[in-house]
């Protein structure tokens, strides 16, 4: 088992788009995606929930009109937001996610996470926390490989995905594809969660350059 | 806590070494900030200011509007149902203003107000359980600015709430500036919405935006900003 | 959520300002906003910035049957997608009618105009043709999505690459980029769109509105020209009334802008082809530009998992023995049936006739489980017993048909797997009777 493993570089730019509240580009080596967020504004009738803000993904593949692995997707990461959101604060309204692959060479799924998480960021949704997801796959000889990239992911056995909150490193989300055996889950879990540490400091970083001009003015 | 004044902190954060530094016995919490038992937790990401006594809050970026009690805003005119005006202030629910909220308004004398006008006015109730209620006269029953902003010749603009924030605070030079080489008059809404008025179309233009663009900008930036439009608009 | 409605002030002051020969952001009124493309990383997908307006074109191929009227062609769809993310107003799902409209001056403007050659994508007349998809989303809507949608579409298909197909007799092998460097399409011409704003019916007119400027317009004309001055699509809508000269006006004013931004477009492509060759990375991760300070970059970093290893076997240790998974797993409860895989046989069928009725026709279900129940006894063991005592009751009081039988004879005796065989002896005697009955008998017993 390797005991250095690197993760791709990764890169984010917020508030790129004019129209969303908050938008983010995440980038975790050459898989981009752009994520958009509305919100909180107006809520239709059907969908208002009387003490909570009602949050929406969606999710847009890049070729094809959207499917049943769409849906899941878009679950996924409505569960993993609403765990972290403070809805309570903003009832009945809806805040709207909507992602956007740009381009998908592996790890797509935690990509979408932390892009989904800067984006809300940027729009001032209020949070319990942060989020930072990490995806490694399992090769066939039992090997673990951080952040992999597509073709690793298709040669792999399995392919885990772990969304972590950035107080206390608790598992929010699990998403996995592929046999493992439970040693492997807990050793990608362990690994993972080290990792996702890096993607947390990322994230305080870019919000620390953002503001740096305002830091300066006034002191 | 003292020690993150003036730090950016991101969601998550946890601040509690508040209580041991505070004389009063009462720490104010403004937006970003959130009380987690004995603790305070950070919703927002952006730096955390002091004001004293004891007043923290969180300086974010934000665009959209969450609408809060006695903050002045502008908004349009929608609907005209009835006894009240439903005005879309860009929050969740549009605002609904009644007839009678204006200076010298009764039931026999109505004020003056079409769909699609500005309102310049006063949220008197603004909560997030409730629909936004607002005045367009001050306590004492005076209009004192507030009212329907006349159609003619003015141009108003959305911008960040930060933009807003910083022409509001008295450190702040842009109106200052651009007053001096250029006679204009505004209306600022809390909710991310100025309203300009100059002479011309064309200084209205400039204006525009130059305020539009001074959002990243420190004081000294904005200075050669405004000479440079300046320059550009004598040589018209 | 609905869009923001525009106030009578900024209308008028708007449309006071187009009167004067000035617009909002500084520009005449025969300007375009700065226009950018950048390429992705993969082929035929590129996106483009029409000042703030920002749209996403990728293009992909698939190989499919041709239409039955024209055999040798392959065809060309193009897909616009007005993506929530790109203005609140925008709902996923069924495109709205001005979505459809743009979609169809797109499809007019690049299928009908011939700019991709159609011929050149069929692989076996009659059974094989290229499909090629062009999917446009829109990120952000702050005017005239029409003209950066047509530009991003032309220039992906340009920017695209299928792989290329070898035909020997009946055999076709389609070779991957690794085998043979992908095959351009072949684009005749590259039409590009440029969109009219009128005013004040049609005495004043803006080339490129803005979202503001869109929604005070009275009309629109869309004129799709290409290099060669060949008007491609004509489209004018919004219910104003037009002079000939005006059409004339717009279209000359169309060639010189259209001229322009052809070879922006050309420049780009040449730009990234060179990249391509010289062997850089390119891909939006490259182009987001680091000075920013909405922008954060990190290199590659390194993570150690020493300590995530120890703490894993440390937790798996802690977690204790797992339970070995049950190598058969059945679910046993009433109304259920495993053909094959039954329960033990409580019909008491006799073990010598069973051998001689294995292969009588009257064999059914039962008959056959019972089989099974012989040949694997110790395998019954536990499932059974649980279950049993449980349903019996159950069985009995409704008198149903249960197909999944009786431990009315699991009751009696103590050990069932050890009297499995006995079992079938003593119910034998019973078997000359209907089979249903049987049942109920058994059931009642």
């Amino acid at each position: 088992m390797a005991t250095e493993q690197t993760l791709r570089s990764f890169g984010c730019e917020q508030n790129l788009l004019s129209r969303p509240d908050g938008s983010a580009n995440f980038t975790q080596g050459d898989t981009t995606v752009l994520a958009a967020v509305y919100g909180p504004g107006e809520v239709k009738m059907s969908e208002e929930i009387i003490d909570k803000a009602t949050l929406r993904v969606i999710f847009k593949p890049k070729v094809g009109l959207p499917g049943c692995a769409e849906k899941f997707q878009e679950r996924v990461l409505r569960n993993t937001c609403e765990s972290v959101v403070l809805a309570t604060l903003h009832p009945r309204s809806a805040i709207n996610i909507i992602l956007q692959i740009i381009q998908d060479s592996g790890s797509l799924l935690s990509c979408c996470v932390n892009a989904a998480c800067v984006a809300l960021m940027d729009a001032a949704v209020p949070m319990k926390c942060l989020v930072s997801a990490v995806t490694c796959a399992l090769t066939e000889e039992g090997q673990i490989v951080l952040d992999p990239d597509s073709k690793q992911e298709k040669e792999s056995s399995a392919v885990l995905t772990f969304a972590f909150d950035s107080r206390e490193n608790n598992v929010i989300t699990c998403s996995t594809k592929g046999c493992y055996t439970p040693e492997q889950y807990q050793e990608s879990l362990s690994a993972c969660r080290e990792a996702s540490k890096n993607i947390s400091s990322f994230f305080r970083q870019a919000v620390e350059k953002r503001m740096s001009k305002e830091l300066k003015v006034k002191t | 806590m003292a020690d993150s004044v003036g730090k950016v902190v991101i969601p998550g954060d946890v601040l509690s070494e508040f209580r041991a530094s505070e004389k009063t016995s009462k720490v104010a919490l403004g937006p970003g900030l959130r009380q987690d038992g004995e603790e305070v937790l950070v919703t927002k990401s952006g730096i955390l200011r002091h004001k004293e006594p004891n007043l923290y809050w969180i300086d974010c970026h934000q665009r959209r509007y969450i609408p809060a009690k006695g903050e002045d805003v502008i908004g349009i005119v929608t609907v005209k149902s009835g006894d009240v005006y439903r005005v879309d202030i860009g929050a969740t629910q549009p605002a609904t203003l009644s007839y009678l909220a204006f200076e010298g308004a009764t039931k026999r004398n109505r004020p003056n107000v079409k769909v699609g006008d500005l309102v310049f006015a006063k949220l008197l109730v603004a909560n997030k359980d409730m629909e936004p209620e607002l005045v367009c006269i001050d306590s004492g029953g005076h209009s004192s600015g507030y009212g329907v902003i006349p159609a003619n010749g003015g141009f108003m603009f959305h911008t960040s709430l930060n933009l807003v924030r910083k022409m509001l605070s008295p450190n702040c030079d842009i109106l200052k500036f651009l007053g001096k080489n250029v006679p204009f008059e505004t209306a600022v809404g809390v909710n991310g919405r100025i309203w300009v008025k100059a002479k011309t179309v064309k200084d209205t233009i400039v204006v525009a935006n130059a305020i539009a663009s001074s959002e990243h900008m420190t004081n000294a930036q904005i200075r050669t900003m405004i000479r440079q439009l300046l320059d550009k608009l004598s040589g018209f | 959520m609905k869009e923001v409605p525009m106030s009578t002030c900024e209308r008028e002051f708007i449309l006071s300002a187009i009167r004067d020969r000035k617009r909002i952001d500084g520009r005449q009124t025969y300007d375009y906003r700065r226009l950018k493309v950048a390429f992705g990383m993969e082929r035929g997908c590129c996106i483009v910035e029409l000042g703030d307006t920002k749209v996403l074109a990728q293009v992909s191929g698939k190989i499919e049957q041709p239409k039955k009227n024209r055999p040798t062609e392959g065809s060309i769809i193009i897909n616009l997608e007005l993506s929530p993310m790109a203005s609140p107003a925008f709902e996923p799902g069924r495109p709205t009618e001005s979505g459809i409209e743009m979609n169809r001056i797109l499809e007019r403007n690049i299928r009908d105009s011939r700019a991709v050659d159609t011929e050149s994508l069929c692989i076996v007349a009659g059974e094989k043709v290229w499909c090629i998809r062009a999917d446009i989303h829109v990120l952000n809507d702050e005017g005239n999505i029409m003209d950066a949608a047509s530009i991003a579409a032309i220039t992906a298909l340009s920017h695209f690459r299928r792989p290329d197909v070898s035909v020997m007799g009946e055999e076709v092998t389609v070779h991957s980029p690794e085998d043979r460097d992908p095959v351009p399409l072949s684009v005749h011409h590259m039409p590009v769109c440029v969109t009219f704003a009128f005013f004040d019916q049609g005495e004043f007119l803006l080339v490129d509105p803005t979202r503001s400027e869109e929604r005070v317009m009275n009309g629109r004309m869309v004129v799709g020209m290409n290099m060669h001055r060949e008007i491609c699509t004509l489209m004018m809508s919004g219910g104003m009334l037009l002079v000939k000269e005006q059409v004339l006006r717009c279209s000359q004013i169309a060639t010189v802008k259209v001229a322009e931004i052809i070879e922006l477009i050309q420049k780009a492509l040449d730009k990234d082809a060179q990249a391509r060759q010289a062997g850089e990375k390119c891909g939006f991760a490259e182009s987001v530009p680091s000075n920013k300070i909405t922008t954060n970059k990190k290199e590659p970093t390194s993570v150690d998992t020493t300590a995530a290893a120890q703490h894993a076997s440390q937790v798996i240790q802690e977690a204790g023995p797992v339970d070995k998974p049950v190598s058969n797993m059945l679910v046993q409860a009433p109304g259920t049936v495993q053909i094959g895989e039954g329960l033990v046989n409580t019909w008491q069928v006799d073990d010598e006739d069973m051998e001689s009725e294995e292969d009588s026709t009257k064999k059914t279900a039962t008959n056959g489980r019972e089989a099974v129940a012989v040949s694997k006894p110790t395998e019954r063991k536990r499932p059974v017993k649980t279950v049993s005592h449980a349903e019996d009751s159950g069985s009995e009081e409704e008198e149903k048909v249960v197909l999944y039988q009786g431990d009315v004879e699991m009751k009696s005796t103590e050990e069932p797997d050890a009297t499995t065989l006995k079992q079938p002896t003593s119910s034998n005697s019973d078997k000359p009777a209907k089979k249903k009955g049987k049942k109920k008998k058994a059931a009642q017993k």
